[in-house]
């Protein structure tokens, strides 16, 4: 049998159709699955060089500062300080409408509009794991600027010390509120995000429509400051990034230069009241939304 | 124990809609073909299936799991080819396909094998690296077929595959469906609301009409040969059924056609063929054809009781 010629060369069989007798990793093979490709089409990864200029000049744009606000420090010493753990979500806050824009599109509109949900549905998840997976994937995106320049901050000023062990022990106190203020802003912009994607039917118009939501805020808000009063009041409240900066007072403390939460002379904890809200219309949003593809 | 298994399966929509009504059937190992009219449930007895939408009364099983309780993991030994368009135009078809082998569990070196391997099988080759919106209809199908099959599912639902396909690529569908079934060993049900797209691929047919089973058999039961001789002549068929009459043989004239009864004149059947030879002979009755009756798929729905003729 083994000195049969036909077996001794080297033919080309067509070894027809091969079943699979693997590891089936079910339904978290499938969120992992789902939040690793979000992630990827967030940051343009397998993608045209295109698709990669908005988010990747986001993150770069977000951790300038944080490199700049180091340099400083290890040229000139303390004399400056234009960044803080505190204001700096509040400085690049320009950045985090723009890139939410730009890509919570690409998680959430194409499936809707092309019909591609029923495909993920007949599949070993529920319609919420869908959902709950392009949240999270929204959210581990956002880290990148929410989190990731206070972090290099944080590296760069205990690097930068003489005593780089004595300055981690005066430093590491802060640690909690970056980390802590990194992901609320994430979660909040993400929920935000995905909500207002999730109802409009095309790309443009959920670039438009969120764009239109943190600028329209932001415009609104500075001029109920400007006018003082009463309105004053409610400046930081029509701004989703201020109510995000009160809820971050709130929690870790801290006052930012700039931001209306300070003129507003609101209790603190109505912050995280409004944060509760805003995630729980978002989450609803998206819940009544998703419940309402037909498979 | 069959691989699908319904009991009294009735579905009711809000708005008093009776889609499926205490539908009972059971389906075993093969092709088969889900056949009614459009309207008729098939969709929604996938989807019941799929564990996607719960019954109103009754249960079912599929690959033993209860669809109302265990549809993850139905789901997960499932494929399910939905009849609309549903690709996203920006992806190719390597990336979206291995995506969904991954969305259905299996690791990323196993989903990228699979997929490469079934894609081949349903035939799309160089293409297969570019976006899916430059595709033709022809393909976009074999890539809803191939997302459906790259897990290696048990069983597989196909929901008008050949949906605004050419002749050509109709073949060409119909060709895989019936490789799928019986090369690869996967069972296929596939509704369709054309018959005689069933009736090439299907060895057993479940027909349902207005929710309910109009009848469940091997598709061969379904066409088989009926006790009628066929014969067609040139002229008026009158004279040769009256002479056959006049030998007690019943025959039933109809134009140019003359159905006979095998079973009458109490000779048996090779006498009947001879009484229609003599007599045209003596009619000098040219014969255009004589052929043995066979079951129309059609006359199902219309002797069904059915008012919706299938198309």
């Amino acid at each position: 049998m083994s000195g049969s010629p036909e077996t001794a060369t080297g033919t080309i069989y067509d070894i027809g159709y091969r079943g699979y007798d693997g590891a089936r990793l079910g339904r978290r093979g499938a969120i992992g699955a789902i939040v690793g490709a979000g992630l990827r089409a967030v940051f343009g990864l397998g993608r045209s060089a295109r698709s990669k200029i908005l988010p990747w000049g986001a993150v770069v744009l977000a951790v300038v500062p944080a490199g700049v606000a180091v340099a400083i420090r290890v040229l000139a010493g303390d004399i400056i300080e234009l960044y803080n753990y505190e204001n700096y979500l509040w400085e690049i806050g320009a950045l985090l409408p723009i890139f939410v824009a730009a890509q919570a599109p690409e998680l959430v509109v194409n499936d809707m509009r092309h019909r591609v949900l029923p495909l993920y549905f007949s599949r070993p998840i529920s319609r919420y794991d869908y959902v709950v997976s392009k949240l999270t994937a929204l959210t581990l995106a956002l880290l990148a600027l929410t989190l990731l320049p206070v972090l290099i901050l944080f590296a760069g000023r205990v690097l930068s010390a003489e005593d780089a062990l004595g300055a981690l022990g005066d430093e590491i106190g802060a640690l909690p509120g970056i980390i802590g203020s990194g992901v609320l802003h994430a979660v909040v912009l993400a929920s935000i995000g995905l909500a207002i994607c999730a109802v409009a039917g095309r790309r443009a118009y959920a670039a438009g429509a969120v764009l239109a939501v943190f600028l329209i805020g932001s415009v609104m808000s500075g001029t109920f400051e400007a006018q003082g009063g009463a309105l004053e009041g409610f400046a930081p409240f029509v701004n989703p990034l201020a109510i995000l900066d009160g809820a971050r007072q709130w929690l870790f403390g801290g006052t930012v230069a700039g931001s209306p939460v300070s003129g507003a002379g609101v209790a603190l904890p109505i912050y995280g009241l409004a944060v509760a809200v805003i995630l729980a219309v978002s989450w609803l949003v998206l819940a009544i939304r998703y419940r309402g593809v037909t498979t | 124990m069959p691989l699908i298994s319904t009991r009294a399966l009735t579905k009711r929509y809000p708005g008093g809609v009776t889609a499926l009504d205490a539908l009972s059937v059971d389906i075993d190992e093969g092709v088969i073909g889900l056949v009614g009219a459009n309207g008729a449930g098939k969709s929604t007895l996938i989807k019941i299936l799929l564990g996607l939408l719960p019954a109103t009364e009754g249960g079912a099983t599929v690959l033993d799991l209860d669809a109302a309780t265990q549809g993850a993991a139905i789901r997960e030994r499932v494929g399910y080819m939905p009849e609309h368009d549903c690709l996203p135009p920006d992806v190719s078809a390597t990336e979206f396909v291995a995506h969904m082998a991954r969305v259905s569990g299996l690791p990323r070196g196993a989903a990228r094998e699979r997929t490469a391997d079934v894609l081949r099988h349903v035939g799309l080759y160089e293409e297969r690296y570019r976006p899916i919106g430059g595709y033709s209809t022809g393909m976009k199908q074999r890539v809803k077929l191939a997302q459906a099959l790259v897990h290696d599912p048990r069983l597989l639902f196909l929901d008008e595959p050949t949906n605004g396909l050419d002749p050509a690529g109709r073949d060409e569908m119909l060709d895989l469906i019936e490789r799928i079934g019986r090369d690869f060993g996967i069972t296929v049900v596939v509704a369709s609301h054309l018959l005689g797209e069933i009736e090439r691929v299907a060895g057993w047919l479940v027909a349902i009409d207005a929710g309910r089973l109009l009848r469940t058999a091997p598709l061969a039961s379904f066409t088989e040969r009926t006790g009628q001789l066929l014969v067609e002549t040139e002229e008026e068929g009158e004279s040769l059924a009256a002479r056959l009459a006049g030998r007690g043989i019943e025959a039933l004239a109809d134009g140019r056609t003359v159905l006979v009864d095998l079973a009458s004149g109490g000779g048996g059947e090779y006498e009947v063929y001879d009484a229609v030879r003599d007599e045209a002979v003596e009619l000098g009755l040219a014969i255009v054809r004589i052929e043995h009756r066979r079951h129309r798929l059609e006359d199902l729905f219309r002797d069904g009781g059915a008012d919706e003729r299938v198309a």
